[in-house]
């Protein structure tokens, strides 16, 4: 060592937990994130005719699907009679198809996207957060289709459609934090996205989509107290409720469930972040 | 010839779980985080002990045989792998051309990943729209950026991958073996363009196998050894150190 040794330095604090869970972070990358979020939006539709009309037609068929059955065959699944299940159904089912394939694709987000990660020092969060708003984009996409349903089955619009927006900046700070921790653990085990089909499918039924919370909780339920309970412990529930209040005045989230949500929403994003925080030296040795 | 260095590294070490380890770290690392273990276990570390500093402008040859933690050392220098003990400080953003690629994606066409990775890489859409003819012209691929890059020949990749990163303004370039697979004609060019870069003042880090090369540009080597830096002094010294620890090993 000659003239090049390095002069001693005081000892630097390794890595430090962004206070801020990162978001400022993301905010300096914003062009990363605006960046991969477009070519996420452009390499899923590309080499198809009806490009970004398929994320209203893969919805859409399903809620048709659903009408049919509920609506039709099953006595409406059990809706009050002043709402209408293709609204019931509609406004649920574009946020499921948000949450649904922002968590699959979160999953693989980091896995499927080795070869940029493990070559570029971008922040590692915007891989898992772009899958989030790609698929919002998709959300915002089907807002007009959504306001036709309201229009043509007695939607009502009032104050109550602000709701709307407590729902979605819910959804995004639960997904968000989900999403880091979904990427991040897939990269240390494989076996978290094999898995994720099932949890889906458990939280689609879980949650009250495609028939109403009624069904489940309340006096004409045939279920025990504490089933119910712990049905509304699903974070999810409050929230879907949120999201039909913003034009069915009839249906109101309670108390507990939105205080379920919001506890659930700032506790994972937070835990999220921090789990992302802690995996990265071992997921940037895996990946 | 007191500037701050633009790379400092503190007793930068790895570590890597080898076998079925894993699951145990994963526990470990919420359990009791920070406190070395000292129970053996199966452990590798892939580079440890290491301290250096690069100067602004100075351009810097890994040496060592494979398996000696090259590679690893230009990740984390590229901050694309975190350290497990000491730290590694960047005053200036790194362009690097790592493991051969660029990071492009195969399923994209070569005009969507010079997009993607350049902007990721921090090139604003004007600039990008200013230089990229001449990135594709430089990799000679103008009949190919449009076709998807898993087509490309490895040759194509890196040539296109050495154009985007060249055309970066970070301060610092890391270069990992790239040079190897071109031709002699895309080699001359690559020369060319690192020695402009070179006389900007930028920073070099190359890693390679090739004299040549390292002699070429270097001013100073690097020479690895088992994870370990055994010579930190002009690039003939390292390249000697090289040829002598080669030489004492087992004849083919």
């Amino acid at each position: 060592m000659t003239s090049t040794s390095p002069p001693p330095v005081a000892a630097r604090p390794k890595r430090i937990f962004p206070k801020t869970t990162g978001l400022t972070a993301l905010w300096r990358h914003r062009q990363s994130l605006t960046v991969l979020v477009r070519r996420d939006l452009a390499v899923k539709y590309q080499a198809t005719v009806m490009g970004y009309l398929w994320s209203l037609i893969e919805p859409l068929g399903l809620a048709f699907i659903y009408w049919f059955i509920f609506g039709v065959l099953y006595d409406r699944g059990g809706l009050p009679a002043e709402v209408e299940y293709p609204l019931y159904i509609v406004s649920g089912i574009f946020a499921w198809q948000w949450m649904s394939s922002a968590m699959t694709e979160a999953t693989t987000s980091l896995t499927s996207q080795a070869s940029l990660i493990t070559t570029m020092r971008v922040p590692r969060e915007v891989f898992p957060v772009a899958r989030v708003f790609a698929r919002f984009a998709e959300f915002l996409a089907g807002i007009p289709i959504l306001l036709a349903f309201v229009y043509f089955f007695d939607g009502q619009i009032g104050w109550h459609t602000f709701n709307l927006f407590f729902a979605v900046a819910m959804h995004f700070m639960i997904l968000t934090g989900l999403s880091f921790i979904l990427a991040s653990i897939n990269v240390l085990f494989r076996d978290v996205q094999r898995f994720m089909r099932l949890v889906m499918r458990v939280l689609f039924y879980g949650m009250p989509i495609i028939y109403p919370l009624e069904k489940v909780v309340g006096p004409d339920s045939p279920l025990d107290s504490w089933v119910q309970t712990a049905y509304q412990v699903n974070p999810f529930v409050g929230i879907m409720q949120l999201y039909r209040s913003a034009w069915i005045p009839q249906i109101v989230p309670s108390t507990f469930q939105i205080l379920v949500s919001v506890g659930f929403c700032v506790f994972l994003l937070f835990f999220g972040r921090w789990l992302f925080y802690k995996l990265e030296p071992a997921v940037l040795k895996e990946i | 010839m007191y500037e701050e260095p633009i790379i400092e590294a503190h007793n930068l070490g790895v570590r890597f779980a080898v076998g079925r380890k894993r699951k145990a770290k994963l526990r470990e690392m919420f359990i009791h985080r920070g406190k070395e273990r000292s129970s053996g276990g199966q452990e590798f570390w892939p580079l440890r002990n290491l301290s250096f500093s690069v100067q602004p402008g100075e351009a810097v040859g890994v040496i060592g045989s494979n398996g000696t933690g090259k590679s690893t050392l230009l990740r984390l220098i590229a901050g694309v792998l975190l350290p497990d003990e000491g730290t590694v400080l960047r005053r200036g953003r790194v362009a690097p051309l790592i493991a051969l690629s660029a990071g492009f994606s195969g399923d994209l066409t070569g005009r969507e990943n010079v997009h993607l990775v350049a902007s990721l890489h921090g090139m604003s859409r004007q600039q990008l729209k200013a230089k990229f003819d001449e990135i594709v012209a430089f990799a000679e691929v103008e009949d190919h950026i449009d076709t998807p890059v898993r087509h490309y020949s490895s040759g194509m990749k890196v040539r296109l991958g050495f154009s985007v990163i060249s055309q970066l303004e970070h301060p610092i370039l890391l270069v990992d073996e790239a040079l190897a697979v071109g031709d002699k004609r895309f080699k001359q060019k690559c020369y060319k363009v690192m020695r402009a870069l070179l006389d900007e003042g930028r920073t070099l880090v190359l890693v390679s196998h090739s004299e040549r090369d390292l002699t070429r540009f270097c001013t100073r080597g690097l020479y690895l050894n088992r994870g370990e830096l055994q010579v930190d002094g002009t690039v003939d010294e390292a390249l000697a150190a090289y040829q002598q620890v080669e030489d004492q090993k087992v004849p083919v």
